[in-house]
Parts: C-alpha cells; sequence; structure tokens
C-alpha cells in the first residue's frame, strides 16, 4: 500500500475567466513540485502557516481544487491499496472514475465540522448516502454499517443515528466527518486541519482517536496542520510546507531535534516552552513579516524575504537538497 | 451599592463578586415553562492592577460571557462589579468606563468594520471621547499604528488588505488610543497562526510593561497562560474551579479538571507528554459520553438545571464521590500561602513531575 506524489504542481489563475474552466497557466504556482510518499500506517503531516497553501494542496490530491481559478499543470499521484496490482494515477483518471476513487482510495476529512455537515439532514442519513452511492447493498445493511462505524468512533450510532447535526457538540460533530471518511474502508486519508476549530481537550480527544483507527485499519494518513506540536504528537513523518513548497522534510523526531531549515528553526523557535528553567514573560523569538504573494514568484527561495540568514546567493534557485540520511529533504543552500 | 473599604489593601483595578448571568429560553416552541442556562453563576474574583489575570476554559464554560459583562455589552442577572472601588455602572457614566475598559475581541476578521479604512477604525474611539479632534485623526492613527509595529502607510488600507496578524495589531491600536486602565482580552490569538501569534504575545507583553495597565487574558490554551499570565482562573460550566498564581499552577494544578487541561498542554521538551493511547480516555469526557449519551443538549457542560446541585465537574471527573454530587464544593485556600484557592473536596496533592 502506498501513495505517491511527483512533481505536483498546481497553477492559479490571475485573469478573471468568465466561469468556464480554461486554459490559464500565467499565475502562481500556489503547489510548486510537490512530492511525498506515505505508506500504510503512516502519518506524515504537513506543516504550514495560513496562505502557504497547504489545504489547497489537500484538495488537489483528490482533485478538488476549484476548477475555474486553478489547475494541476504536471505532476502524478500514484495509489496502490492492497487488494489492487497495479498503481492508480489519480491525475489521469476519467471523472467518472475518480468518483468512484474518492472516499474509497483517498478520503477526506474537512476542518470545520461545523460547516461541512448538511444541517437539514440526519446525520445517519448523510453517512448512508455515501455507503449507498459507492457499494451494492440494501439500506438496511447500510444502517448497520453506518452504526458500527459510530460507534467505533465512540459515538452511540444506534442512538445518535437520527441526530441533526445541530444536537452534537463539536467534538463529536468532528468524530461524525471521521466515521464519514472511514465507512468505505479507504487506504489513505487527509485529515485537513481537524482540530483547529475545536477546543484543546476536545482536540486531544480527535487526535487520540485518529492514531487508534491509524492502528486499527492500516489507513496511511496525510495530517495538515499548522501546529508543530500537534505534527510531533501524532506523525512519523514531517513536511514543512511554505508558499508552496516543501522546506523540509523528515522524521518527525530527527526533525524537531535537529531542524535545518531556517523556517523550522523559527517556527520551532516561536512555540512557548514548557521546560522547567523557563522564564515567564521571556520574550517569543518570531519571524519578521507574513506571507505575501510576492513570495510564490519563481527563480529566488520563497523564503527570503523573512529568513535570517538570506544573502545574494538565495536569489538564484535553491535546489533541494539531499541530506545525510535517506529520508531527509531540505530547500536550503545554506546547510 | 456602597464601595468597597479594603480596596488599598487588596490593590485590585476590577473586583468581581457573586457575578451570574442566566440566560432563559424555551426549548421548543410550545413549551410552556423557560429554561435557565446558568452561563456564568456566582464568580468571584479579583484582578489587580498591573496584573495579568489569565481566564481559562474550554468552549462554553461562560468566559466570553464573563467579558462581556464585564465590558457592560450584556446585563448581568445579579452580584457586583466594582472598578477601582466604585460599582460599575455603565448606565449612568457608561462613556467613561469605555474608555476605561477596553476588550481586544476574538476574531480580528470580523471585528473591523470592512468599510472603513483603517485610520477611522482606529482613531474614532479617541475622538467619540474627546482626545483628539477630529482633524488630527489621521496623524493621530499613524502614531498608534507605529506603537503596534505597523507601518504609516496601513493607515489608508481597508481591512480585507491585511492578514491576520495585521489586522489583531489594529484591533490592539484601537484599544489602546484611549489609554484603557484595563484591557479584556477575549483570546487574541486562538484565530492565528503560531509564528503570527507569538508576535502578537511579544507586543501585548511590550504594551503592559510600558503602560502598566492590567490585562484580563482569556484564553483555551494553558500554553500561552504559562507564558504571559501572572494568575490564572480555571472555569468550568459557568463556575471558577481554581484560581492560582501562575507558578503555584504550573508546578501543582490542584482541581481535577484543572489538571485534564494540563495533561492536554502540547508541546515540545515536555516530560510527560500527553498519552495518546486509548487506555488514558477515562481521564477525559470521552467515555462518558459513550455511556450516557445526551440528547438534544449540543453543549452539555454543567448549564442545564441538573447540575444545580453538587460539583460542575462531577460527572465528569474521575476523583469524584457520592459527596460530590450532593454538596457543591467550597471555594477554599488549601495553600498555606494563600496564593491558591480550588473548588474542589479532593483537589490534587501530588507534585507534578
Amino acid at each position: 500500500m502506498s501513495l505517491e506524489i511527483r512533481d505536483l504542481t498546481v497553477r492559479l489563475c490571475s485573469k478573471k475567466t468568465s466561469g468556464k474552466a480554461v486554459d490559464c497557466c500565467d499565475g502562481i504556482n500556489v503547489v510548486d513540485s510537490f512530492f511525498l510518499t506515505v505508506k500504510e500506517k503512516e502519518v506524515v503531516s504537513i506543516v504550514g502557516e495560513s496562505g502557504s497553501g497547504k489545504s489547497f494542496l489537500g484538495l488537489s490530491i483528490l482533485r478538488l481544487n476549484p476548477p475555474v481559478i486553478s489547475k494541476i499543470i504536471r505532476g502524478e499521484i500514484r495509489v496502490r491499496c492492497s487488494s489492487q496490482k497495479d498503481k492508480v494515477d489519480i491525475l489521469k483518471l476519467k471523472q467518472r472514475e475518480l468518483t468512484g476513487a474518492r472516499g474509497r482510495l483517498i478520503s477526506m476529512i474537512f476542518q470545520d465540522p461545523n460547516t461541512s455537515l448538511n444541517p437539514v439532514m440526519k446525520i445517519g442519513e448523510q453517512i448512508t448516502e455515501a455507503i449507498l452511492a459507492h457499494r451494492k447493498v440494501s439500506k438496511a445493511e447500510a444502517k448497520d454499517i453506518a452504526i458500527f462505524y459510530l460507534d467505533s468512533m465512540n459515538i452511540n450510532g444506534k442512538f445518535q443515528f437520527a441526530s441533526y447535526p445541530y444536537e452534537l457538540s463539536g467534538g463529536m460533530r468532528q468524530r461524525v466527518m471521521i466515521a464519514m471518511a472511514m465507512v468505505l474502508n479507504p487506504c489513505f486519508l487527509i485529515a485537513d486541519e481537524p482540530t483547529t476549530a475545536l477546543d484543546v481537550t476536545t482536540s486531544l480527544q480527535v487526535l487520540k482517536l485518529i492514531k487508534d483507527i491509524k492502528e486499527r485499519s492500516n489507513v496511511g494518513i496525510i495530517f495538515i496542520t499548522h501546529d508543530l506540536t500537534i505534527a510531533e504528537s501524532i506523525s512519523d513523518m514531517t513536511c514543512v510546507f511554505y508558499a508552496g513548497q516543501v522546506m523540509e522534510l523528515g522524521k518527525t523526531k530527527e526533525l524537531i531535534e535537529n531542524p535545518i531549515h531556517p523556517y523550522t528553526i523559527s517556527l520551532i523557535k516561536s512555540i512557548p516552552t514548557l521546560s522547567v528553567n523557563y522564564v515567564p514573560k521571556q520574550r517569543l523569538s518570531t519571524i519578521p513579516g507574513f506571507l505575501t504573494e510576492d513570495d510564490f514568484s519563481d527563480g529566488k527561495c520563497r523564503f527570503y524575504s523573512r529568513c535570517f540568514r538570506s544573502n545574494r546567493d538565495c536569489l538564484k534557485n535553491i535546489p533541494l537538497v539531499h541530506y545525510d540520511t535517506d529520508s531527509r529533504y531540505v530547500r536550503c543552500i545554506k546547510i | 451599592m456602597e464601595k468597597i473599604t479594603n480596596l488599598k489593601e487588596k490593590n485590585a483595578i476590577l473586583t468581581v463578586s457573586g457575578l451570574s448571568k442566566h440566560f432563559k429560553y424555551y426549548k421548543t416552541l410550545f413549551d410552556i415553562k423557560k429554561n435557565v442556562i446558568k452561563a456564568v453563576s456566582n464568580v468571584t474574583f479579583d484582578v489587580l492592577i498591573n496584573e495579568i489575570f489569565a481566564v481559562v476554559g474550554e468552549t462554553g464554560c461562560g468566559k466570553s460571557t464573563l467579558s462581556k459583562l464585564i465590558t457592560g455589552l450584556i446585563t448581568k442577572t445579579s452580584g457586583t462589579v466594582y472598578f477601582k472601588g466604585e460599582p460599575l455602572d455603565y448606565g449612568s457614566r457608561g462613556r467613561k468606563l469605555r474608555k476605561d475598559i477596553q476588550i481586544l475581541f476574538q476574531d480580528p476578521y470580523s471585528s473591523l468594520n470592512p468599510k472603513k479604512k483603517i485610520y477611522k477604525i482606529v482613531s474614532y474611539p479617541a475622538v467619540k471621547n474627546g482626545i483628539i479632534r477630529k482633524r488630527d485623526r489621521v496623524n493621530f492613527a499613524v502614531s498608534q499604528l507605529k506603537n503596534v509595529g505597523l507601518q504609516e502607510n496601513t493607515a489608508y488600507c481597508y481591512p480585507h488588505m491585511l492578514s491576520g496578524g495585521q489586522r489583531q495589531r489594529v484591533g490592539i491600536a484601537r484599544c489602546l488610543s484611549v489609554n484603557p486602565e484595563l484591557l479584556i482580552l477575549d483570546e487574541p490569538v486562538s484565530a492565528l497562526d503560531m509564528s503570527i501569534s507569538a508576535q502578537i504575545l511579544n507586543l501585548l507583553m511590550d504594551i503592559q510593561e510600558k503602560t502598566k495597565m492590567s490585562y484580563m487574558f482569556i484564553t483555551h490554551d494553558l500554553k500561552l497562560v504559562r507564558h504571559i499570565a501572572d494568575r490564572v482562573c480555571v472555569m468550568y460550566g459557568g463556575k471558577i474551579v481554581e484560581i492560582a498564581g501562575s507558578a503555584e499552577f504550573f508546578s501543582m494544578p490542584a482541581h481535577p479538571y484543572s489538571n485534564v487541561l494540563y495533561d492536554s498542554m502540547m508541546s515540545f521538551d515536555f516530560k510527560s507528554k500527553p498519552d495518546l493511547s486509548m487506555k488514558s480516555l477515562s481521564r477525559t469526557r470521552n467515555e462518558q459520553e459513550k455511556i450516557k449519551p445526551v440528547k438534544n443538549s449540543g453543549r452539555n457542560i454543567g448549564s442545564d438545571k441538573e447540575y444545580t446541585k453538587g460539583c460542575v465537574y462531577f460527572d465528569k471527573c474521575y476523583a469524584s464521590k457520592d459527596i460530590c454530587r450532593v454538596n457543591e464544593p467550597p471555594m477554599e485556600n488549601k495553600d498555606q500561602g494563600g496564593n491558591r484557592a480550588v473548588a474542589c473536596f479532593f483537589p490534587f496533592s501530588r507534585p507534578n513531575p
């Protein structure tokens, strides 16, 4: 079981088109030469700040990126499930095959559970709808499956099957979303900031649940977040993402203990620590400035304007450096 | 209402005693009797001069209602709030009080008027309070924006042209434009990224050191509290369950709920990391929800009628015994130093590793 993303590039349209999907190759690359490999039972987190294009990346993997304003211009997304012999390239599928693949091969949990559930449908109906669309089962069987999956998410399935989303708390809604994503037993799961809209205690429960699902069902997870501490607690591999590019990719433990890219270093420093010899009200170190559209332009390092190490050399094109161990990539010329 | 006498002794800028807010609503259209939600019930605390006082709790525990009560945006049900020794009354001295107590809202995307330019947003409170004349407002706004680390040219921008961190800075500039004595920060960084939130926290701490004002810092993230606060107050279900000095609190949270919050804190170089295995679930609310599913109550924490007797945290607590169901634990000083008050019969006494 593996998911391989190679050289994925998604471009935004700069000109406004008249509502039709046209060939527009003049905007910025919102995802630029992205690569990633996810194996079964592996959690890979993608960490980046808002505006860095990480949600767009999550959508693009399922080809859910808005068609009028963006286009996948190159790359390949190869998926192989345990049941298949050959790899399927998501980008080469026809629309009809793609509909079959979504939810079955790769599934997705969206960020805000309050807005991503249909408010006028019972949660049980929303889950059975997904089952009936993909599998040849009767309605009664679909209901049993839905109740089973709700139960496995620590929700009393029989009791809550006929609830409307407004009757549930935020954490329960997010668990319904996860049940809905898992109900077709996908090989891979993309979780787009599943805990951002939740409290600390509730988000911890959701994280535990995701970790438990991974153990039980061999699913490979791409976990998109903006919080490095969450990434550390859940993931095996971490990919630091900035302005559409992979800045650093490596095993989570190594990456956090020994960050190499200036962006990763500053990101880790900006988090309040909980160490014992810590002085209260000490100023946190910050990254000056903020992410702008200019940072997405080609031909220079995209972190150039905010980097503490940058000089004129960084204005040249930045190669992706392969670091000593086999699974460490750093996009910086000053290491 | 009489003034507080021992004000000098306490050195408090804001004294809240027995404050309650009950919301009434009908469950269904044809309901005969009204249901009561006790959003804030019988809350008592002080905010000292030149202090950062943090209020921590999960969604729906009443911390935002508390901030709205203090700023006079909603009316209280009972209790008193004293500001600098005088009862808080927005009816007769509203304008003056609004100048002294300012609030910074949670979401910078919805708290700025999208139709107004930044200099108008920033200078409006000062113009209304007669601090500056209307013709000086551009210069005034520019100087205020510089204080919070924004460039001059942002004065002529509209809010949609700015990023989240910049907008939150504009919000801070607006609060500071009238030189308040108490600033209420209602989750100022929860809508922002890690690196941007670090910038905003630094700015807030710099301002506090410079102007010596008092902050009431409302948040759900204990990590930030440890970083910024002098004293911590933990709320659950509309009630305060623990008040302690920051150092005391983080060396050993006493209330069981504080411990759950403490354990869910995530950071690096933290010795006991949050346990993400399914075994540790019994300590949180999860198992309880599984056993007793509650229908028709979106947020069922401590606010419904069934909780009127006993401890608010009773049904989710891992240390609860029969006494907790019947009697409400009083707020007691459990520390020799008097720097900690806990509302629990069985507070934690183990030293945290």
